[in-house]
């Protein structure tokens, strides 16, 4: 356990640890607990209604809007955690070639905003 | 304290710690249940559960071995392999991001000097970062896989929502960055324990160094998202249970649905946690006890940590019962129109001050730099957003004749109150009551 | 990989755990690639992608190189692969690859394009890495990765670096403006027009018969019954698909433990 990937290998140990502790669980829990499996019970759970209609519902398109808008600031964030440990030895050219870079995604961001794609209810 | 004393632990000191923060966070989670039925049924004028052992004590122990010995539904229309594995990636993730959390300095265990840290890395924030990503694979798959409507809708609010506050969870912490120089979370502990000389007008003065106070907006931001992030009441809508019956674990049970359960509660600890450490100072002694030159040695950080823990973990239940739930709309602009644009601004802000404050002449420049941002934010959240709401000058009598009474309605009196007022003015019975009385 | 590419590895003193952990980590992420192909089911599908990005993620932390190690993991498992999901999701759960090929040789081509693009990817690795020793990494690494990372993106690969700023919110306003219906300002249903429309002849305005009310079932799918013996299809949801109830479904239902229980379906 030395050297560079030791602190990785305890981070490795630590999932083993979690796989076996859920495998502990998941195997006590199959033997002690109650088991009388209906077809009723298994029945989607619908407050004592039968289902009706499949298992799917149609969902507003604004869900995939702002799984998008995730991934475009989890890049953002990528670029900016970095840079934020150095900014202070570059200077004061960093800081403007990062102000670019945000500026050109909130300029995009505005767009969308103005456009009213971030406003949940349509307006 | 530097990142070099990681990863040079015996295995068995590395099995103990692990399994210590196992227990800590199983025994933590049972106790804060406890905790938050106590201080909200004291907040909302009731004992709250007091049967069970001391103060109720033993209730949530009765709670958990009931629920993890309930029998286990595996619904029809489920996908088998999926709806096994979800809560287990909930509950794994977020039982990871405890790897890299300070709990205390360096200590002596049988002979070993070592941190009360599992382990640190030198991008351990980001490593819960990606916990917390990774850790919504549970939810989104957890509500797919059931097989049913109401947790597919409820999963995908729910990770809308998850999504949207880590974005500002994540932004808010780069200006730690900033300032720490480091993303190890020791790094950043060990960077709190200085007072930094802040010149500001000429006058020089020393700051506390806790982030919380250096980098208030920062702080802010993330005590509101880390809320968002753990789907905690005012935010707690993926558990609406008008609107969605239970959100995505609505077709869960018996062990199953306590992973889930234990996810939701480690996911409060985490978050709280790295507000510890990353904005409160971490495991170091507040200002007054700090004086007490041993108060950050040894095994007490320990008590420290766990004070400051508890604090967030009240302030959690505290907001729970003071506060009604938000609409999803409403949240959704607040996270995205409010949160995240002020936080790209401070973060330049923040770059800015601290750029010009080490060359010279930094002051004029420093106020020059806020003062522009500050009227560019100004211009950005107060430029006219929508239209005022104007009265129409017609009142509208409906369509077709179809009685639809107009907001601004007003009764015109009727033609015989004149004459029954006339008629009692003699008795004294004022003409209002009489028009109330046939109205 | 090829032996040659392992070679090195073991060349630049690859040391037993990170060994180990390659060869257990390599197949699973060959076996996720292989299985996003094969799975018939999209979400599976996207699963295994998943799987595949993780471990790249860790043989990225294995080769010293944390940070973009983390950043796979946060940007490609978390974020992108999310995306595929949701993605998955709004389209819905049954929709399957249609086994009829509408390219004709669609299949043989890509197996083809497949194994050539993998050919000339090994070959290329292979001549390029094949007889050169790692060096360097150490003095890459001297002030941290995440620092040395850094510090060449933002002095030598600054135009890269802001260029794909101007990439991402291209993709991402296209993406935002297609899921975006624009209404024009007279389109937009407020109160007072759904208020108008309610009212309007020909439409009743009363509230409509709950769904089960007078009926021979507790489904919502089951329409109300009229106090003159009709049916009214106006109780039962849009949503809800019309169909026949049969005989077990539409007898009153018994008691969890009595005889007839297991009728129900």
């Amino acid at each position: 356990m030395d050297g560079y990937l030791g602190s990785y290998a305890t981070l490795g140990i630590l999932l083993l640890v979690a796989g076996a502790f859920f495998a502990v669980a998941y195997t006590a829990n199959r033997l002690l607990r109650t088991n009388a499996p209906s077809a009723a019970k298994s029945t989607t759970y619908e407050c004592g209604l039968d289902p009706a209609g499949g298992d799917w519902a149609q969902a507003q398109i604004r869900y995939y809007v702002y799984a998008f808008l995730y991934a475009l600031f989890a890049v953002e964030s990528v670029f900016l955690f970095p840079w934020a440990t150095v900014f202070d030895a570059l200077g004061m050219i960093t800081v403007a070639e990062m102000g670019v870079f945000v500026a050109v995604l909130a300029l995009g961001l505005l767009y969308a905003w103005r456009k009213g794609v971030l406003s949940w209810t349509t307006a | 304290m530097s990142l070099d004393m990681f990863g040079h632990d015996p295995w068995w000191l590395i099995l103990i710690k692990i399994l210590v923060v196992f227990v800590f966070l199983i025994v933590s989670t049972i106790l804060v249940i406890w905790f938050e039925r106590r201080v909200v049924g004291r907040m909302q004028h009731r004992p709250g559960p007091n049967r069970h052992g001391p103060f109720g004590l033993l209730q949530s122990v009765a709670d958990a071995l009931k629920l993890a010995l309930k029998e286990d539904i595996m619904p029809t229309l489920a996908d088998k392999a999926v709806y096994f594995i979800a809560p287990i990636i909930s509950a794994m993730c977020a039982i990871t991001a405890w790897a890299v959390i300070p709990f205390g300095p360096e200590v002596s265990i049988f002979g070993h000097k070592t941190a009360l840290q599992i382990t640190d890395l030198p991008v351990a924030v980001l490593v819960v970062l990606a916990c917390s990503g990774l850790g919504v694979y549970g939810i989104v798959l957890g509500g797919w896989a059931s097989g049913s409507t109401y947790p597919l809708l409820g999963a995908l609010r729910s990770a809308a929502q998850v999504i949207s506050y880590e974005v500002a969870l994540g932004l808010s912490i780069v200006a730690v960055f900033m300032l720490s120089g480091t993303m190890s979370t020791s790094g950043i502990v060990a960077s709190q324990a200085e007072n930094p000389a802040v010149n500001i007008f000429g006058l020089e003065f020393n700051v506390p160094g806790w982030y919380a106070i250096l980098l208030f907006p920062s702080f802010v931001i993330f005590v509101i998202s880390m809320v968002g992030e753990t789907n905690r009441a005012p935010f707690d809508l993926p558990e609406a249970e008008s609107e969605l019956v239970g959100g995505f674990h609505t077709e869960y049970s018996s062990l199953k649905f306590a992973m889930f359960f234990l996810a939701e509660y480690i996911n409060m600890f985490t978050v709280s946690a790295m507000c510890t450490t990353l904005f409160l100072g971490g495991w170091r002694a507040p200002w007054p006890i700090s004086i007490w030159g041993a108060a950050n040695t040894g095994f007490w950080p320990l008590l420290w940590f766990m004070g400051k823990l508890v604090l967030l973990m009240f302030f959690f239940v505290w907001l729970r019962g003071t506060m009604p739930r938000l609409r999803y709309d409403q949240f959704m602009r607040l996270g995205w129109k409010v949160l995240i644009p002020l936080n790209l601004v401070w973060i330049l802000v923040v770059a800015g001050i601290r750029v010009s404050s080490e060359q010279e002449a930094g002051t004029a420049k420093t106020l020059i730099i806020g003062g522009v941002i500050l009227l560019a934010v100004g211009v950005i959240f107060f430029y006219p957003r929508r239209k005022q709401y104007q009265a129409p000058a017609v009142a509208d009598l409906g369509v077709g004749g179809f009685p639809v009474p107009p907001l601004d309605l007003k009764v015109p009196p009727s033609p015989r109150t004149k004459k029954i007022a006339a008629s009692r003015e003699a008795t004294g019975v004022s003409a209002s009551t009489t028009t109330e009385e046939e109205g | 990989m090829n032996p040659a590419l392992t070679g090195v590895l073991a060349d630049g003193g690859v040391t037993t755990g990170e060994a180990v952990t390659f060869w257990i980590l390599a197949p699973i992420a060959l076996a996720g690639a292989i299985g996003m192909v094969l799975l018939r089911n999209a979400v599976h599908s996207a699963l295994s992608l998943v799987l595949t990005m993780l471990s790249l993620g860790v043989f990225y932390v294995l080769q010293a190189g944390p940070f973009i190690g983390m950043v796979q993991i946060i940007v490609y498992t978390g974020a992108i692969m999310m995306l595929f999901l949701f993605v998955i999701m709004l389209v819905g759960r049954n929709t399957r690859d249609s086994l009829i090929e509408v390219l004709r040789g669609q299949r043989v081509a890509a197996i083809l394009l497949g194994i050539g693009f993998a050919m000339l990817l090994g070959t290329g690795l292979a001549r390029g890495i094949g007889s050169i020793p790692a060096v360097g990494l150490a003095e890459a690494n001297v002030n941290g990765n995440v620092e040395g990372i850094a510090k060449l993106l933002f002095t030598r690969y600054i135009f890269a670096f802001e260029v794909t700023s101007a990439l991402l919110i291209t993709a991402a306003v296209g993406a935002m403006i297609l899921a975006h219906v624009e209404k024009k300002p007279g389109e937009k249903m407020d109160q007072k027009v759904l208020s108008r429309a309610r009212f309007e002849k020909g439409n009743y305005p009363g509230p409509k018969a709950g769904p089960g009310v007078f009926a021979t079932s507790d489904s919502v799918a089951t329409p109300a019954l009229l106090p003159d013996g009709t049916f009214t299809e106006r109780s039962v949801s849009k949503v809800v698909p019309a169909r026949e109830l049969t005989i077990a479904e539409a007898r009153p239902k018994a008691v969890n433990g009595s005889k007839e229980y297991g009728a129900i379906k």
